[in-house]
């Protein structure tokens, strides 16, 4: 016997997302079936439908975002003269948790890279370099991963700036902060090396 | 460095051995397809994290069963270590002191082998391919910063030429994308290019000196880095590399791949001047061969202050008395030895007296005789 079609079509659905294999899909759907409560479901179900009509990509940099522009691009307070540029909506929330930036974003939504079919037409670059040319930047603080697509990405986007006289910055590497040198791996340890700094 | 045991569970032919080792020599003995090379295998795979014999590391799970475990206890000078392997469907977890290493570029390296298969000849005799394989794993072996590179650049190789491969579809080409991928490559590419010359030249010292002395002194041996870039190897900085990349765009996007690098280099190998690998005989070959094995012994040594494990695999009784001698030279009392062979006729006396030597038979060990009191039959 087969699952009834309501299930397996739920089962289809939920085996969409990523890290969701067959089991696990039908698993979550039998869940839904048989121990959620009715509100719970329609809870789920309107969130689902709500960040799929409500929430658009900010025109500005790209953020997720249900108002336009989007919170960071609206509030008067940050320094617009400085912009970190980030792979993905998740890193730009994993800068904002530090609390300290208070400088602008821009989101690339992904990071170049031809083996998956991403070249460099395909990422969010075209709004940045308008961006340039409207808003008064000093600086680009290059925030993409440490990847060799994330490195490639930032390295690519430096030279695009090279001619407008902005300060092209990259995050540094190394050292994890509060880490012992002896459970650094060597790698780690020789970019640390590299990217030493003069005490001033 | 010695190895203190080893221990083996659903490895290939063996459902599960536990072998101690209290000697310097060791000897497996036993008829074809038993399991002796298995031994070996196992602790090559301990060392370098893959086997010598296969790139699949699912063919070293024992047939029907779901994982493969091996492990082994290690003495480096005063200090004891736990290396285990386990490979399973999901792939393979390495481990030091029951401590899961994430990057095997964390694990490669506690300790060295160098082993002497009947494959080794290729080194010499075939492909460009067999020569680089060489030299990444040895020099990988006392590097992770090696090994990382060579992933690093691999990694944009892959990426260029996908990139190059879309330009033919696409009709378009992105020249900035472009130069900023082949000056990630050309970064990666010059790193491993300078400690690829390095290995070479200090090979050469150690590999003329054995050679020297195996040929009985008449011949020299020497090695040459053939470099994709540029016969002149001492004109290959970093702009140098990105320029000549730079002259090759038009032909790298024509191919829509990577014409240069160092996937494509190569070294030659020269005893009185004449390229062993073209004009040289048998027997110069095999000399070649042996004599770039032994080597490795002393560039390890030099480069982490311990000796490697040797292993040898169905090749000490192939070799006659001069070279036999000359390998335990070589070996002396200091380095731990493992050795598989079907019979010991060929193998000199000197080497059986203080070997240890076990039996193999099936997958088990049958017999085990202490070096020292085995009466030659």
């Amino acid at each position: 016997m087969n699952y009834p079609e309501s299930v397996s079509k739920l089962i289809e659905s939920l085996s969409k997302l990523p890290g969701v294999g067959p089991k696990t899909a039908e698993r979550l759907a039998l869940h839904i079936a048989t121990k959620m409560k009715e509100e719970d479901a329609l809870n789920f179900a309107k969130s689902l439908l709500n960040v799929k009509r409500e929430l658009m990509k900010c025109p500005i940099c790209g953020n997720l975002t249900d108002k336009n522009p989007c919170s960071v691009c609206r509030d008067n307070t940050r320094d617009r003269s400085i912009i970190a540029v980030v792979e993905e909506v998740r890193d730009l929330i994993a800068m904002e948790k530090m609390k300290e930036y208070r400088g602008m974003y821009h989101v690339l939504n992904g990071a170049i890279s031809p083996i998956n079919g991403i070249g460099p037409q395909d990422i969010n670059l075209p709004t940045l370099l308008e961006r340039l040319k409207n808003e008064e930047v000093k600086e680009i603080i290059m925030a993409t991963n440490t990847t060799i697509e994330g490195e490639s990405t930032a390295m690519y986007i430096a030279k695009l700036l090279e001619k407008t006289g902005i300060k092209v910055t990259r995050i540094a590497r190394g050292l994890p902060v509060g880490g012992g040198l002896e459970y650094a791996d060597e790698v780690t340890l020789l970019k640390a090396i590299e990217g030493r700094r003069e005490f001033k | 460095m010695d190895i203190k045991s080893l221990s083996l569970l659903n490895f290939r032919n063996y459902s599960h051995l536990d072998i101690k080792f209290s000697n310097k020599l060791n000897i497996f003995i036993g008829n074809n397809a038993q399991g002796k090379t298995t031994l070996l295998e196992s602790i090559y795979l301990l060392a370098i994290s893959k086997s010598h014999k296969t790139s699949k590391d699912k063919d070293l799970i024992k047939f029907n069963e779901s994982y493969s475990k091996v492990c082994t206890v290690l003495k480096k000078s005063d200090l004891e270590l736990k290396l285990e392997i386990i490979i399973s469907n999901q792939g393979k977890k390495v481990s030091i002191n029951n401590v899961e290493k994430k990057k095997i570029s964390e694990y490669i390296g506690t300790f060295n082998v160098v082993m002497f298969a009947p494959e080794d000849l290729d080194i010499v005799k075939r492909d460009p391919i067999n020569r680089r394989k060489f030299l990444d794993i040895e020099i990988g072996q006392t590097s992770s910063i090696y090994i990382h590179n060579l992933n690093q650049y691999n990694k944009i190789l892959k990426q260029r030429n996908e990139y190059l491969k879309s330009t033919q579809i696409n009709k378009t080409i992105d020249f900035p994308y472009l130069d900023i991928l082949t000056e990630q490559l050309a970064i990666y590419a010059e790193k491993i290019l300078n400690k690829r010359i390095e290995f070479i030249k200090k090979l050469n010292v150690y590999a003329n000196k054995i050679h020297e002395h195996i040929s009985n002194y008449h011949e020299k041996l020497y090695l040459e880095y053939i470099s994709s870039f540029s016969r002149d190897l001492s004109k290959l900085n970093l702009n140098q590399i990105i320029e000549v990349y730079k002259k090759n765009y038009n032909t790298d996007l024509l191919k829509g791949s990577t014409q240069m690098g160092i996937h494509r280099d190569d070294f030659r190998l020269f005893v009185n001047d004449i390229d062993v690998s073209i004009f040289g005989s048998q027997g110069q070959q095999r000399t070649t061969a042996l004599a770039i094995k032994l080597s490795l012994i002393d560039f390890i040594k030099d480069e982490t202050n311990f000796y490697p494990i040797v292993l040898l695999d169905d090749v000490l009784s192939e070799l006659d008395d001069l070279r036999q001698s000359q390998l335990l030279d070589c070996i002396q009392e200091k380095v731990q030895t493992f050795v598989t062979t079907t019979n010991i006729s060929g193998i000199k006396k000197e080497i059986i007296d203080k070997s240890d030597i076990f039996f193999i038979e099936n997958g088990n060990i049958i017999n085990k005789k202490e070096g020292g009191n085995f009466d030659k039959q």
